[in-house]
């Protein structure tokens, strides 16, 4: 077994290992657990970040090469959620973080081998226009989505007042939920619409590339949409707590499905 | 041993308040001395509070009957009552039962409420005063520090004391559950109730940055201002001044509702729909109840908070198993080390522990020269261990003749286990009042001792 399958291998178990023993943690109320969780995924966030500088540095045309897509996205979601439990301490979030990170690192390794085709010079400037921002926005959503999720169902027990005393002392405020939320709306929507509008930007200076109308374009603007009119909104018309909760969910769906559609549909592309 | 730890005592189960009153102890401090001078005991320690008189003691070499006796003699005689009537309202315990007892007491789960955090602050003042009278040595010393520990345990690894049980403080746990701390928010106080200025009070000492306080009588809101702080206004104006709070608390006595769900849309709007917190204590309610179908705003009434209040208790009534176990267990431990309090199984601990690292330290050595003769290693092991006997012969004379002493055998004898770790007890350092904070690791020791002799060199 060579450097990188012990590698990957490593990291999938961190990974699983982490989102295992954080559900165990969250579902007994086990501290302890919670505790050891983190630092399998911290431990395994450290090998992902060492798979990823690797693989850059052994071959420049990885970038292109798209095989490794989805392994960013994890890297990204564990790094997007340390971020959050420094700021906010929200332990909570990897109850979504975890269990997410694992799933994309392990799609990575099934749906990778998507060639992106460009000019080299133009390579690190599409990357981190499109493809860096597009995954910085699933990572900042997929955190808006678990404070979505835990403010709609804290919301709901503090409004019908029913098992109240199931709320643990350590499950983070309403408050700090909807900041989450506020956080991956004022950021993610700017850097979506950056990554989304440098697709187009691509077919103006590509001479042998001819913009037209697909169902995958017309998906990616229907959650463009969607994200604006929750911009709109929470920014300009104070829009907080529930409704913005569930546009968020909503959104991250649709990003997913969007997501998957084009991964689909570039593997499928000879 | 034949010396025995009694604990009596009354509490609110078994006494009523009339004869609490009467047998409280208000001089704390001469009644142990008294103890000490007038019964056949050792050492004591009491423990008088509104709701609980507790006297533990350990007893010279006398029957039982005879120090219980003394004991219910003493306490009646220096609350001027007959011992009869105190018979009638006291439980009495010995040995594990009174350790048992007391370790129940500091984790409070033998309190009114249960899991109230007061009472253990009480065991320690009183402990403390013990100690300044000289009346606590070594036994109720040991069971005092442990109490503590186990009433820390119990509150870490239970949930028995982590919500709340009381109206106003399960008003401040919401208000906590919505809006995290509660630093920079404020509250607004919608008639002057006792209850609804208990919860404003509370709110106050958990972060509330500023109060309102609105009233039909303008100068109960300004006496009301005078003494929790905060502004005090008409109650009329309250509409107006409404979207500036997060938390509303009304009890007023009006018979019709004060804050209706039409008002609270628009104080929302000016809010751009930043929560709202309403607490109804009023009877007939203050607040519409439509007010909590509106987003971001969340309303409790009367019977929700008493509804809270109830799980809570229940919550913690199935913590307080848990808790029991955690103190049978720590009973036990503590019964081992009573028993050896004597100065045989103290000989043998010492020299089975030197053994130990006599054998540990040969085996690294070894390890390190690599394989030696079968006689070689015999030789080594019979110098090591000699080693070891030696250097006890010295403590072990002493231990002897101290604790030939009147009086003294227990507290030679617990030193020495406490010196040479015997028990392996790890003691949380805040268990010790007045020690400075500061811990020793074993990897410093060797440090220690190098320093140590090139000072002396």
């Amino acid at each position: 077994m060579g450097l990188f399958e012990s590698l990957h291998i490593c990291i999938i178990a961190l990974y699983a290992l982490g989102t295992i023993l954080f559900l165990t943690g969250v579902s007994t109320g086990n501290d302890k657990l919670k505790r050891i969780s983190i630092w399998f995924a911290s431990v395994g966030f450290f090998l992902n970040s060492v798979d990823l500088i690797l693989v850059i540095t052994k071959d420049a045309n990885a970038l292109n090469a798209g095989k490794f897509y989805f392994n960013i996205l994890a890297w990204c979601v564990l790094a997007l959620y340390f971020f959050l439990w420094w700021r906010l301490r929200l332990e909570f979030l990897a109850i979504t973080a975890l269990p997410l990170a694992l799933l994309l690192f392990v799609a990575s390794m099934s749906l990778g081998g998507i060639r992106v085709v460009m000019p080299p010079e133009l390579t690190a400037l599409f990357f981190g226009l499109h493809i860096g921002s597009l995954i910085l926005t699933l990572g900042v959503l997929t955190m808006a989505f678990g404070a979505g999720l835990a403010f709609i169902y804290y919301d709901r027990k503090l409004k019908t007042k029913e098992g109240l005393s199931s709320i643990g002392k350590d499950v983070p405020s309403l408050e700090k939920f909807d900041r989450v939320n506020r956080w991956a709306v004022s950021l993610g929507f700017p850097i979506f619409t950056l990554g989304l509008f440098s697709t187009f930007f691509w077919y103006w200076i590509e001479p042998n590339k001819h913009f037209a109308w697909d169902i995958m374009k017309i998906g990616s603007l229907i959650v463009w949409f969607l994200y604006a009119f929750l911009f709109h909104q929470r920014i300009v018309l104070g829009w907080r707590g529930r409704k913005p909760a569930m546009l968020a969910i909503w959104v991250f769906a649709g990003m997913c499905v969007s997501l998957l559609h084009h991964t689909i549909t570039f593997k499928a592309m000879p | 041993m034949n010396k025995k730890i009694v604990l009596i005592g009354l509490n609110h189960r078994t006494a009523g308040v009339e004869v609490r009153e009467k047998f409280a102890l208000t001089d704390v401090e001469n009644f142990e001395k008294g103890l000490v001078a007038n019964c056949p005991v050792h050492e004591c320690m009491a423990l008088s509070t509104c709701n609980r008189v507790e006297i533990i003691a350990v007893s010279k070499q006398v029957s039982e009957r005879e120090v219980l006796d003394s004991l219910i003699q003493h306490w009646a005689g220096s609350c001027k009552s007959s011992p009869e009537v105190l018979l009638d309202n006291i439980y009495q315990y010995t040995d594990l039962e009174a350790v048992e007892h007391i370790f129940t007491v500091a984790c409070s789960l033998d309190s009114m409420v249960m899991g109230e955090p007061q009472i253990l602050g009480q065991l320690k003042d009183a402990y403390r005063s013990a100690v300044d009278n000289g009346t606590a040595k070594t036994i109720v010393n040991r069971l005092l520090h442990k109490s503590f520990s186990v009433a820390k345990r119990v509150r870490t690894e239970t949930a028995i004391a982590s919500s709340a049980v009381s109206i106003s403080f399960a008003a401040v746990e919401l208000a906590k559950k919505i809006f995290g701390d509660l630093e920079g928010t404020k509250a607004m106080l919608v008639g002057a109730g006792e209850m609804a200025e208990l919860a404003a009070t509370h709110l106050l000492h958990n972060g509330v940055m500023d109060i309102v306080i609105a009233n039909r009588t303008f100068s109960r809101a300004k006496e009301l201002s005078e003494n929790m702080g905060g502004e005090p206004i008409q109650i009329e104006k309250m509409p107006d001044r409404l979207h500036e709070v997060d938390i509303v608390i009304s009890s007023t006595g009006s018979p019709v509702a004060v804050i209706k769900a039409k008002e609270i849309k628009k104080v929302l709007k000016r809010r751009k729909n930043k929560p709202m917190f309403f607490i109804d204590i009023a009877v007939p309610r203050d607040i519409d109840p439509d007010v909590n179908n509106l987003d971001n705003v969340y309303l409790y009434d009367i019977d929700d908070l008493k509804e809270v209040v109830e799980d809570n208790m229940a919550q913690r009534q199935e913590e307080a198993f848990k808790a029991k176990a955690v103190v049978k267990l720590e009973t036990d431990t503590f019964g081992l080390w009573l028993s050896s309090l004597e100065l045989q199984p103290t000989i043998v601990d010492m020299v089975d522990k030197s053994e130990d690292i006599a054998q540990r330290e040969l085996n690294k050595t070894l390890k390190r020269i690599g394989p030696v003769d079968n006689e070689t290693r015999k030789a080594l092991e019979t110098l090591v261990l000699s080693v070891a006997h030696k250097s006890l012969h010295e403590p072990i004379c002493f231990l002897k003749r101290r604790t030939q002493e009147e009086g003294s055998a227990e507290r030679f004898i617990d030193i020495a286990r406490r010196m040479f770790n015997l028990d392996e007890e790890n003691i949380p350092p805040e268990a010790h009042l007045d020690r400075k904070p500061g811990i020793c690791p074993p990897e410093d020791i060797e440090q220690l001792i190098d320093a140590s002799k090139n000072k002396e060199q």
